[in-house]
């Protein structure tokens, strides 16, 4: 009697590969996110978005008469683990991966995938070296921070300030970007009254704000994230000083009002991509009708819908090119991809794997602590 | 000038928490020689702690602020009294004979253990205390606009500091955390209970520390999880600065780190100011090892 259970048992164990074997059938994508750690907010939100545009895939029919399966693996945002799900990803038929969110634990990854052959679609890395590698396989939805820095700069001289003050937090990416606006504003006649950075995970900024008020800048930009811009507004208005602030992306988020206290929050600008909520394209009315059906909510952060947008040109080249070859899927991507309507408006890649135009929008807190779309 | 004193009212302000925190780290230094990494992350309980009690009890909408703030205060700094006598208890009196290194050790397991719980409690998102619960007007002095809650704050942490003074020099408890500090065995057989003035000097230092980080985040608005290192390493820093071990060292010490920071910040370089402080803090230690005021728990009066 035992032995017959032990029989079908391990009968059972040798048929599970055949089993998963017949899954294989099914195109898999893969999904490396900050599942876990200081960014884990992010990527159960990209793992939302990708599942829910899966579903709503394969409720459709599929793609080439396929389902597609989604093989989400977690890069706990550190390089090392994204090196490891990177190895591991590799090894599981997936024929394209969507991810990740930042810049340094992409570039971790980067490579293994080239070598597997696997296209890489980023969604929150916008270091610029990632595609000056020449990497063919290698593509990324979120825009670069050199087009970050020029959309600030034009910005800036649009709105007719003649003394910037810059300050960033000495991260790669706040760093990154502090520069690109300085060279470019370096060759305008705005003068830069003050370049440097401040210590992230403080609490206390006044000593900055005093040093910054005593330049006297018409205008500053703070290109760190939104905690320390929250606390740098929240105490320049205790100060009593009326300067107007402009941040990066990283500030787009709405713990930067509550941190900053709506009335010190008000009439701050950041650059973000658009947020679909301000996209009005059936593509994003639909997504965001969908998206707040099943998880009664909507998107916070942009970064997350990027990672939907790399699903959907995945899908699209998968399609469009009839065939689920890394060599066929990368060149569409390249060449045949144009005007493509995703979530955050229109794709199209250029030669090294960029997004082509202009992504950026100038946002606008209002009194209620709103942002607001600047037209 | 105007600049010059702006920076002082700004590096005094922040050196007056780093001061109330750094009298933790070198009262358990004077008596146990024990450096309590996990007391950055009381500083940060007391935050955490505040807010609950804050919006819980709505006691600033029955009593007013002033008597609210006050009353709330009092429970947050009994509160974590009562957390530090529990950590003295469980991860420290077992091992205080065993070898220093299994201390330490305890410490920073202490550390990251508090730094889990609260973020499993509170989650990791940054939480926001109540905009309008102090009031935001300023006073000039000098040509400078202070605000008056940073005064009060300063002035709050000062009648702290005064009060711990005068606890260890002129009451009898005091006497008994000094005889202690100067020799554990000696203190023994004076009829000290030394097990109870550890106990206490558990339950002053986290009490300030939780204070502080009250204070903190009513004046700042922001706390999450990760802020006691930040101000644990800078209190440490101010504690060793004037003389670890010594009280009023302590708060000389966190206030000059405070001055020092501000001042650095402004003329010489804003991203090198925690540089330019540790570079204090190493010359102080070349050529003065014991720190400014030296290493003990005043013994003179």
């Amino acid at each position: 009697m035992k032995k017959r259970l032990l029989l079908t048992v391990l009968a059972g164990l040798l048929a599970l590969p055949l089993l998963i074997g017949q899954a294989h059938a099914q195109i898999r994508i893969g999904l490396m996110a900050p599942l876990t750690g200081s960014w884990a907010s992010e990527g159960q939100a990209m793992k939302q978005i990708v599942d829910l545009l899966a579903e709503e895939l394969n409720n459709a029919g599929g793609v080439l008469g396929q389902k597609v399966e989604i093989v989400a693996e977690d890069d706990a945002g550190d390089p090392r683990t994204a090196a490891l799900a990177a190895q591991r990803l590799s090894t599981r038929g997936i024929v394209a991966v969507i991810g990740t969110y930042g810049s340094s634990i992409t570039e971790a990854s980067q490579n293994i995938y080239d070598e597997n052959k696997i296209v890489q679609v980023a969604t929150g890395s916008t270091a610029i070296r990632l595609s000056e590698k020449g990497l063919r396989y290698f593509f990324r939805t979120s825009p670069r921070d050199d087009e970050q820095g020029l959309v600030a700069a034009t910005t800036l001289k649009d709105m007719g300030f003649g003394k910037v003050a810059i300050l960033h937090d000495n991260t790669t990416y706040a760093k990154g970007l502090a520069d690109e606006a300085q060279a470019l504003l370096k060759d305008s006649d705005v003068e830069i009254v003050f370049f440097d950075a401040l210590t992230p995970g403080e609490r206390d900024y006044s000593a900055i704000l005093s040093q910054l008020r005593a330049r006297a800048p018409e205008v500053v930009l703070f290109t760190g994230y939104f905690p320390e811009a929250g606390l740098l507004l929240r105490q320049k208005k205790g100060m009593g000083w009326d300067v107007p602030f402009i941040g990066g992306d990283a500030t787009n988020n709405p713990d930067l009002v509550s941190i900053a206290g709506k009335e010190a929050a008000e009439s701050f600008m950041f650059l973000s991509p658009p947020v679909p909520q301000d996209l009005d394209s059936p593509e994003a009315t639909s997504f965001m009708a969908a998206y707040r059906a099943k998880y009664n909510d909507d998107p916070a952060s942009v970064w997350a819908v990027l990672a939907g947008d790399a699903f959907n040109v995945i899908v699209a080249a998968i399609k469009g090119s009839g065939s689920t070859e890394p060599d066929k899927i990368a060149e569409y991507l390249r060449t045949g991809l144009t005007d493509f309507e995703g979530l955050t408006g229109t794709i199209a890649f250029d030669d090294k794997g960029d997004r082509v135009g202009e992504l950026y929008r100038v946002y606008k807190v209002d009194g209620e602590g709103r942002f607001i779309l600047q037209p | 000038m105007q600049l010059f004193l702006e920076q002082l009212t700004n590096g005094l302000a922040v050196g007056g928490i780093y001061a109330l925190i750094a009298l933790g780290y070198t009262m358990v230094y004077g008596v146990l020689k024990l450096i309590n990494f996990a007391h950055g992350d009381l500083f940060t309980i007391g935050a955490f702690l505040g807010l609950t009690l804050l919006l819980s009890l709505g006691l600033t909408d029955h009593i007013g602020p002033v008597a609210g703030i006050i009353v709330l205060a009092l429970m947050v700094m009994g509160l974590v009294a009562v957390i530090g006598a529990l950590l003295e208890r469980t991860a420290y009196r077992p091992l205080r004979t065993s070898p220093r290194l299994s201390a330490v050790v305890s410490a920073l397991g202490a550390s990251i253990f508090f730094q889990n719980a609260i973020m499993l409690i509170y989650g990791a998102r940054f939480r926001v205390y109540p905009h309008d619960l102090l009031p935001t007007t300023s006073i000039s002095l000098f040509g400078v606009d202070i605000p008056v809650m940073r005064i009060v704050l300063f002035a709050a942490s000062l009648v702290m500091m005064a009060g711990l003074y005068y606890f260890v020099q002129r009451t009898k408890t005091g006497t008994a955390i000094r005889a202690a500090a100067i020799d554990q065995g000696a203190a023994k057989l004076m009829g000290i209970d030394v097990n109870r003035v550890i106990m206490y000097v558990f339950l002053i230092g986290p009490a300030l520390g939780g204070a502080a980080g009250m204070m903190v985040g009513l004046y700042y608005g922001q706390i999450n999880f990760t802020m006691g290192w930040v101000y644990g390493l800078k209190a440490f820093t101010a504690a060793i600065l004037g003389g670890i071990g010594n009280i009023p060292g302590a708060m000389l010490g966190g206030l000059l780190l405070g001055v020092i920071e501000a001042m650095g910040a402004t003329y010489i370089s804003l991203a090198w100011k925690d540089a330019i402080s540790f570079m204090v803090l190493i010359l102080i230690l070349i050529f003065r090892p014991t720190g400014i005021l030296g290493e003990r728990v005043a013994d003179k009066v």
